[in-house]
């Protein structure tokens, strides 16, 4: 149950995408996200896809392992797909009682779907192939100049790194804290949802408890190392653009330009 | 009888961290036994004896307990669990319950008893690993480092399970609460007749309480014989990353010295009769 968890795991490799620069994979997942909800045509929807699939391929990642990711998030996809489909308003397409679907719902059902199906899988795919420290270093650097208005993008960086790191760590206390209370006989999976509810606390609780311990240790091992911030603080790895990045912010442009285009097509022609 | 025949499990089966963990195991522990359980870190120690609790299902292989395979269709795998007591290795976070008593109850009230018989165990519980009457009514979380891990330890026995896992109970312990709690489980399995498996790192625990040792090796089977006989292996327990009990390397070593002393000593207390019967023999 807990392995299925694909968004926010990094998967380890020395692909062209895993050696760009976080700060430019992370630029692209922008203009990427931004150029999702700009499609207005299957044709564009179509460059997407094929976009996405070079990504994914030159990724060197499992397919498999990339589409692992869009498991949890099905059944929001669904329910999403649902009430695009009956409560959009337009030319009736099938009529029951008081539910109806339009022809107009019916593409937007679709185009939803697949906006949140490429939506999982950029961001899945930032994360599979940029490990933790890197994205977040990415992220604080690009934050940076927001530091004149008194953004504080360094401690930002530093909680989000911090909580990254014990994503792992408490998925593993939490499967633990299962095994110890399965053999103390704990019922998980019969009764009703307010007892299964009830069954929820004896992990709850004591793994609330280790976060706060180990939160506790955190801070005291920062003090002791005389942590105070990011003033002055240097890296081990200074992040550096290279021409890889040029060939990545070239394939971004480059695809911007196609949807766009996608879209005086399909409005020329008159298509959806 | 515990039956394992051929397990094998592997960690996140087919994605890039793809680790055996156990890797054909095939072993046979009797009923009443003390076992003991040694292995380097990541030796699959761990994964074996939560298997046998019925917690983790193994990739491949059958484990069978008296005669019920686990897993299996027509098993209840609840029951089956509340044969098998497992304390799992610093127990002392399972602990959520807002007093101690209701903390020890978890278990037995689980397994449906009834009030009377519940307080019965919680108490028998407690008194065995020596937390007093008065501690039952405080919240476990004001207690100390080792008296939660004897409330934890409690919380198990009071399933009074037939076959009795624990996972280094002792680890981070003071000596004298190490002492203690091995005792009891001593006591407990010579007067209730139950089977124990004990992992643990020291070899003088696994000397004094143990009838056999398993020992594992990158999670297979390396050694599997009496505990007497685990120790005669000195040279391949330190290949493997182990060692044997400080008094057998005392012996060994007076051995090459020239002292007539008998092989496989692996207690103070034998070493002790053996190089009295040497003296004696001498002066006589």
């Amino acid at each position: 149950m807990l392995k299925d968890i694909t968004l926010g795991q990094y998967f380890p490799g020395k692909s062209f995408i895993h050696n760009l620069d976080p700060r430019t994979k992370i630029l692209c997942i922008v203009i990427y996200i931004t150029v999702i909800f700009l499609i207005k045509s299957f044709l564009g929807y179509a460059a997407l896809a094929i976009f996405t699939a070079l990504c994914v391929f030159s990724s060197k990642i499992p397919v498999k392992f990339v589409l692992r990711g869009l498991k949890p998030i099905m059944m929001f996809v669904a329910i999403t797909a649902l009430f695009n489909l009956f409560l959009t308003n337009g030319r009736v397409a099938w009529q029951w009682g008081f539910l109806t679907i339009t022809y107009e719902g019916i593409t937007l059902a679709i185009f939803m779907v697949l906006r949140l199906f490429f939506l999982v899988l950029g961001t899945s795919l930032l994360t599979l192939t940029t490990s933790p420290i890197a994205l977040t270093d990415g992220i604080e650097n690009l934050l940076s100049p927001l530091k004149r208005i008194g953004v504080p993008a360094h401690e930002l960086a530093m909680m989000m790194t911090i909580a990254l790191r014990f994503v792992p760590t408490l998925l593993e206390e939490t499967d633990k804290i299962i095994k110890a209370q399965t053999a103390r006989g704990a019922d998980f999976e019969s009764g009703n949802l307010i007892s299964r509810a009830k069954a929820m606390i004896p992990i709850l609780i004591p793994l609330f408890i280790s976060a706060f311990r180990r939160a506790d240790d955190l801070a005291v091992a920062m003090e002791c190392r005389c942590y105070r911030g990011g003033e002055n603080r240097t890296r081990l790895r200074a992040l550096k653009m290279s021409y890889r990045d040029g060939f990545g912010f070239g394939a971004i442009i480059l695809f911007t330009a196609i949807i766009i285009l996608t879209n005086i097509l399909s409005g020329r022609l008159g298509l959806v | 009888m515990i039956k394992l025949s051929d397990i094998c499990y592997t960690y996140m089966s087919d994605g890039p961290f793809e680790k055996a963990a156990v890797k054909n195991v095939n072993l046979t522990l009797n009923s009443g036994e003390f076992i003991g359980l040694m292995g380097h870190t990541g030796s699959g120690k761990s994964t074996l004896i939560q298997m046998i609790a019925g917690i983790v299902k193994p990739t491949s292989g059958k484990i069978a307990i008296d005669g019920q395979e686990l897993y299996a269709k027509n098993c209840d795998m609840r029951k089956m669990r509340f044969k098998t007591g497992l304390v799992m290795q610093y127990p002392e976070y399972q602990l959520f319950e807002e007093t101690v008593f209701k903390d020890i109850a978890f278990g037995p009230s689980n397994m449906g008893l009834s009030e009377d018989e519940i307080k019965r165990r919680v108490f028998f519980a407690a008194n065995l690993v020596g937390i007093g009457d008065e501690l039952l009514e405080k919240s476990p979380f004001e207690l100390s480092g080792g008296q939660k891990r004897r409330v934890a330890i409690a919380g198990v026995l009071a399933m009074e399970p037939e076959i009795l896992i624990l996972d280094e109970p002792t680890a981070g312990l003071d000596p004298a609460g190490r002492d203690e709690i091995l005792c009891k489980i001593k006591d407990m399995h010579q007067r209730l007749g139950i089977t124990v498996i004990l992992v643990s790192h020291s070899m003088e625990d696994l000397a004094n309480l143990t009838d056999r040792i398993v020992v594992m090796n990158h999670g297979e089977l390396a050694m599997f014989d009496k505990t007497a006989e685990i120790f005669k292996h000195s040279e391949e327990l330190k290949r493997i990353g182990l060692s044997v009990p400080q008094i057998t390397e005392v012996c060994s070593r007076l051995s090459e010295a020239g002292f007539p002393i008998a092989e496989g000593i692996y207690t103070v207390e034998m070493a002790r009769a053996e190089i009295e019967r040497i003296l004696k023999s001498e002066k006589s």
